[in-house]
């Protein structure tokens, strides 16, 4: 091989960048094809919605008024592949107007927040949000009251929609 | 017959990409070529180039005044690798589902033959990992090694960075236990707080409204595939830009040639590597991995504090007033990030020196001083222990 003669033989640069367009065509049909299914299938719950549901809690003589409850239940969920049972709190507050529910995630971040009889506060372990009976926020991070589910009165039986 | 090439040490290796330390050796593989029964390192030479490979790395040019400071990126690679391999170890008796997660971590730790020692050495190794790797990058920071031309290799490291806390994050998951599941209720939620998006990622992060089986799935393939190939692919880059452009050497450049990295830096990074291995083997057989009750949403029985690493940001969260959360989870953490991938581009000075990035080095003492205070408040602000009658933590103690 003389010294002039170049290594490989030329290519028509014409046919090379036509030919460079459709390799860069393909390569992105390529991404396309492993990206776009994947990303739909592992993003997939991000459509998840959730039901109300109603379960009865306890009978409505067991709550004395002004009295707050803790009270832990069980529902069937569908977690995933599975259904089943979940546990879950809520607190119980009776007053004049009725049956109060209030769930106990913080929320700030959603730790399970105390309640405090002495102090008659909801206390986070968390980052300090304080709550009073009611639920409202009385000092700490929490941006605002605490959740309430519906409550509903039948047969003497208290119950109380959640979503799940 | 021709001479055996050698390599001449004294022949001063250049500090340009093209190290010229093969030069000798190319010449007499031509002649190798030629042999009908070449030695089998000859023959594997030929094929692989593997001892050039091995001799190139020893022979890296180690600038004067390089030592102990330099062993870090070695023992973070090392630890790095003991995490793979207990991993490896760990996912053949581990099962990723709220049912069997708790059972099959609890046997791990229990019954397993030498189980809590693999498993002590995984949990510490993370532990030493995140010391090791801020150590680091604090070098890197003070020394102003990013600076021309090895922006990349920073920007890199800061995307290692990165991908070891989430190794962290979904990683403390996986025992399915109090502390796990409520760190992880906590920590997702913290996705909420992104403006407009934050819903449709809360559900995109935990797999689901609430922490259950996909959470777990979803932290599992991450921790044990997603991040380990990003990881590696970030490794190899990190790797070979460390080595294509060299070590950056002291501030001020120091009088004499630059000498091989074998023996002498070889041998610091043993002792390093040694002292490192051996710490953290004391570690997992002195303070066995703890393994608290099964997830309970219902229960009380648990502080629900992060990993220490972690707990900067989780008194951030405490002091943040109602409504500004997202400072603390999205803002604070957000510029730290963007500052530390831009670092190169913002610091312009021309000198190395920390006295002449003085801004660079005062903003960075600043946030290093508010993670560390916030960190020191959050190790020595242990909850108050909960005094709930009938109820006390399941811990599973170490027998």
């Amino acid at each position: 091989m003389s010294e002039h003669q170049p290594l490989l033989d030329p290519i028509d640069p014409q046919r090379r960048k036509v030919m460079g367009v459709i390799v860069g065509v393909i390569n992105l049909g390529l991404i396309g094809a492993i990206v776009g299914p994947v990303v739909g299938f592992a993003a997939s719950p991000m459509k998840s919605k959730m039901k109300e549901t109603w379960v009865e809690l306890m009978d409505e003589h067991l709550i004395a008024p002004g009295e707050i409850k803790e009270v832990n239940f069980s529902m069937r969920v569908v977690d995933g592949y599975h259904e089943v049972e979940r546990k879950y709190t809520v607190f119980l507050r009776r007053s004049e107007e009725g049956v109060l529910c209030l769930d106990p995630a913080c929320t700030h971040l959603g730790c399970r927040v105390e309640y405090q009889s002495d102090r008659r506060r909801f206390i986070c372990p968390c980052h300090g949000g304080v709550f009073d009976e009611e639920g409202r926020v009385k000092s700490g991070p929490p941006p605002k009251p605490m959740d309430r589910h519906p409550v509903k009165i039948e047969g003497g039986k208290i119950w109380i929609s959640r979503e799940v | 017959m021709s001479k055996r090439p050698t390599y001449e040490p004294h022949e001063s290796p250049s500090l340009t990409p093209e190290v010229r330390v093969d030069l000798p050796r190319e010449a007499s593989e031509q002649e190798r070529l030629q042999l009908d029964r070449p030695a089998f390192r000859d023959w594997l030479e030929l094929r692989v180039g593997w001892y050039g490979f091995v001799r190139k790395n020893l022979d890296e040019p180690m600038p004067p005044g390089v030592g102990w400071w330099q062993t870090l990126g070695n023992l973070l690679l090392t630890l790095l690798m003991f995490q793979f391999v207990t991993g490896i170890a760990l996912a053949m008796f581990y099962s990723a589902s709220p049912e069997t997660a708790h059972a099959s971590v609890k046997h791990i730790t229990f019954n397993v033959t030498l189980g809590s020692f693999v498993r002590g050495l995984h949990v510490w190794g993370s532990t030493l990992i995140v010391v090791v790797m801020v150590m680091h990058t604090l070098r890197v920071f003070f020394w102003g090694s990013y600076k021309k031309p090895r922006e990349l290799t920073w920007v890199v490291g800061v995307l290692i960075f990165q991908v070891i806390l989430g190794f962290s994050f979904t990683g403390y998951l996986l025992p399915w236990d109090q502390k796990a599941y409520w760190a992880t209720v906590v920590g997702t939620r913290i996705a909420a707080t992104v403006p407009f998006v934050g819903d449709s990622l809360l559900l995109l992060v935990r797999g689901g409204p609430e922490v259950g089986a996909l959470t777990l799935t979803r932290f599992y393939a991450a921790h044990v595939m997603l991040l380990p190939a990003a990881l590696m692919g970030l490794v190899a880059i990190h790797l070979y830009l460390v080595r294509r452009h060299h070590i950056a050497g002291p501030v001020l450049p120091q009088r004499g040639r630059p000498v091989p990295f074998y023996p002498n830096q070889l041998f610091k990074d043993a002792v390093v590597l040694l002292v490192g291995v051996g710490m953290l083997i004391y570690m997992a057989i002195g303070f066995p991995p703890a393994l608290e009750g099964i997830a309970d949403p219902t229960g009380t029985d648990f502080s629900p504090r992060p990993e220490w690493y972690f707990l900067g940001l989780y008194e951030l969260l405490k002091i943040m007033p109602a409504g500004y959360e997202m400072l603390a989870t999205v803002v604070i953490p957000g510029l730290i990030s963007i500052g530390m991938l831009f670092l190169p581009w913002l610091d312009r000075s021309d000198s190395r020196h920390p006295a002449r990035r003085q801004w660079i080095i005062t903003s960075g003492m600043a946030v290093i001083l508010l993670i560390g205070l916030m960190t020191l408040k959050g190790i020595l602000e242990t909850p108050p222990p909960h005094e709930v009658p009938g109820e006390t933590p399941e811990v599973v103690a170490a027998k």
